[in-house]
């Protein structure tokens, strides 16, 4: 399997795809190499000197830390407590967090040994090796394996609360098929979503994908900012968070971290979002039986 | 045209920034420019702000909605008009409720807020009319056409739409080990990070030169003809990138990108499959490309489509016209 990188630098990093490209080799995907670690850092470019929230050494314990918690379950189990821990250790704001880049060297330069063990596929009857899909280094937010876990922490929180987020990440078709919906961007409906999941109107990963396509589908026509309208950001209390990051202790292990301290959503916004999306469920359960179960 | 199941007035929704207001540290405020803001273009550039320390840019708008339609046809109550400022790289969204002017509810007006720490490249900002419908709350009954979204360029020091294409010079022998590899080579194009770009190679002798010249006519001319090609160039190179990297949904749909590569994707897909709506020629050119055959017949559609979005013929009858008239002067 492959092995935590043999050099491990001070500081997060930043790698472009060109660079990244040359260092994900069919070995890796497949789990038998590991990344040659001086030379990636040769080819990453740094980042800032004097900011305290690019210490690698905390971001790298707490993946040590998810995979000996998770040693004897399956990886999948891991998203829901890392995604949280991850959030609040790094504490950047979404402009950081769109550079792919910095997920691309968390990916290869601090721990392909984690995407490795997160994402192997279990090896297939003709086939001596299971595969890391590629996009799980280089990939799209809702598919790179930390980006993911950070997006889904960064939508789901309502404010300084995770807990929103861990109930999404503890379902994988939730993870998966609502990060890549723009739906979620507006927060009450990522917390009814959750709320529906939390009271079992959804449970199996089917019902979670009718729920999710329907409020889609539906946001065509109905502007959900409109019926439950979210409390406007307030940018200082994100700022005043990452200020703290220098003096702020490793996220803790064994209850949740806490977020910025930015005002939640109002719970009766969420409340009538949550009653209209079981309606919308109730009707795309109705018409999937009708057509044969086809939707 | 999209078919809704519940009435919606025909007329236009249209938005108009009037104002940008930058807010930075200590509470200091810096009014943009107003040449910072085009209406022709639709784009506010807030790179021309004079403080690089903004942390927050408080757009005031205007959106002009049909209203009398609204209120001679009466199908729709409890109207609100909301304007939305998103941006598929941060996942940001922004919502701010306009309220009605004077004028009987034709003019709408209102502030919108956009965080910088949310933002990273260009947002986008449409306005939508929301009403109560067939007893249906939250209907959205109009919208700005997406050709006539405001888009707010974060860095832009110029109000305008299309990019310049980044070129800048370095030396491939002591650029680092990918760059070594393509010494020899005029230019390589650079298509993975935020913007694509050019690099020119400094050690072709003359390149950087001709590229950088003002000076003599035959120079000009030659300069022209490069750029063109080069441009050319980069419009296929992004477009390879952008629908090699496509997100498919379960189902098999490809996605368009959330940033400039759907930009180009949108718009070259009119030349390279004609006459379909985009989502359909997105599935046709990703069907090809992977397997199912004919992406060889593709590349001469995709070659057209760079070259005209380059104005290579342009710049080529230009440069002819030019060679002609030398000739004559010098003939003379």
């Amino acid at each position: 399997m492959t092995l935590r990188p043999e050099y491990l630098p001070e500081r997060l990093a930043l790698i472009s795809d060109i660079q990244a490209a040359e260092y994900i080799s069919a070995g890796l995907l497949e789990g038998r190499e590991d990344v040659p670690s001086i030379a990636l850092n040769k080819a990453a470019e740094t980042l800032p000197d004097d900011d305290g929230r690019l210490r690698l050494d905390r971001v790298r314990d707490l993946i040590d830390d998810a995979m000996t918690t998770f040693r004897d379950e399956r990886p999948t189990a891991a998203d829901a407590w890392l995604a949280p821990r991850l959030h609040e250790t790094l504490r950047l704001t979404r402009r950081e967090a769109a550079e792919k880049g910095f997920w691309t060297f968390v990916a290869l330069g601090v721990a392909p040994d984690y995407v490795v063990w997160r994402h192997l596929s279990e090896p297939k009857a003709d086939d001596a090796h299971g595969r890391v899909a590629r996009d799980r280094f280089i990939g799209p937010h809702s598919k790179q394996t930390f980006a993911r876990l950070w997006w889904a922490a960064e939508l789901f929180r309502d404010g300084p609360d995770y807990q929103p987020a861990v109930v999404a990440c503890g379902n994988q078709d939730m993870l998966n098929s609502a990060l890549r919906l723009d739906v979620i961007d507006h927060r009450p409906t990522a917390l009814a979503l959750v709320k529906l999941m939390e009271r079992g109107t959804v449970r199996t990963g089917r019902e979670v994908n009718a729920l999710t396509s329907a409020v889609n589908a539906a946001a065509a026509t109905l502007m959900y900012d409109v019926i439950a309208p979210d409390v406007e950001r307030d940018g200082e209390a994100l700022r005043d968070w990452i200020a703290g990051a220098g003096s702020a202790l490793p996220s803790p292990r064994n209850h949740l971290p806490e977020g910025p301290e930015e005002e939640r959503a109002s719970p009766e916004g969420v409340e009538k979002l949550v009653d209209h999306f079981a309606e919308l469920f109730a009707d795309a359960q109705v018409r999937g039986r009708t057509s044969g179960g086809s939707d | 045209m999209r078919v809704y199941p519940y009435p919606r007035p025909n007329g236009a929704v249209t938005a108009r920034v009037t104002a940008v207001r930058l807010r930075g540290p200590g509470d200091a405020r810096e009014q943009l420019d107003a040449k910072g803001c085009s209406v022709v273009e639709r784009v506010v550039a807030l790179g021309m702000a004079e403080r690089h320390d903004w942390q927050s840019a408080r757009l005031v708008l205007t959106a002009t909605v049909p209203a009398r339609e609204i209120e001679a046809k009466g199908d729709w109550t409890d109207i609100a008009v909301v304007a939305v400022l998103t941006e598929g790289a941060t996942n940001a969204r922004t919502v701010a409720r306009l309220f009605p002017g004077p004028q009987g509810g034709k003019d709408w007006t209102g502030e919108i807020e956009l965080d910088r720490d949310d933002h990273l490249d260009r947002a986008s900002l449409a306005v939508h009319v929301v009403a109560t419908v067939g007893g249906v709350e939250g209907r959205i009954i109009g919208s700005t056409d997406q050709d006539q979204e405001w888009m707010i360029d974060l860095t832009a020091d110029a109000p305008v739409r299309d990019r310049e294409l980044d070129v800048s010079k370095v030396s491939f022998a002591r650029g680092g080990d990918r760059l070594r590899s393509f010494q020899g080579a005029p230019w390589v194009l650079d298509t993975a990070g935020r913007m694509p770009a050019v690099r020119l190679n400094s050690d072709f002798e003359g390149l950087v030169a001709l590229v950088e010249s003002q000076g003599s006519t035959m120079k000009s001319i030659m300069r022209e003809v490069l750029l063109a090609q080069m441009r050319s160039d980069v419009w296929a190179a992004v477009f390879h990138t952008a629908i090699g990297d496509l997100e498919i949904e379960d189902d098999g749909t490809p996605l368009f990108p959330p940033d400039w590569r759907g930009a180009v994707l949108r718009e070259m897909l009119p030349d390279i499959v004609p006459g379909r709506p985009e989502d359909d020629a997105l599935r046709e050119v990703h069907t090809r490309r992977t397997g199912e055959g004919g992406w060889a017949d593709l590349q001469p559609r995709i070659q057209y489509a760079a070259a005209r979005r380059a104005e290579i013929p342009q710049a080529l009858t230009d440069a002819f016209r030019d060679i002609e008239r030398l000739d004559q002067e010098t003939n003379a």
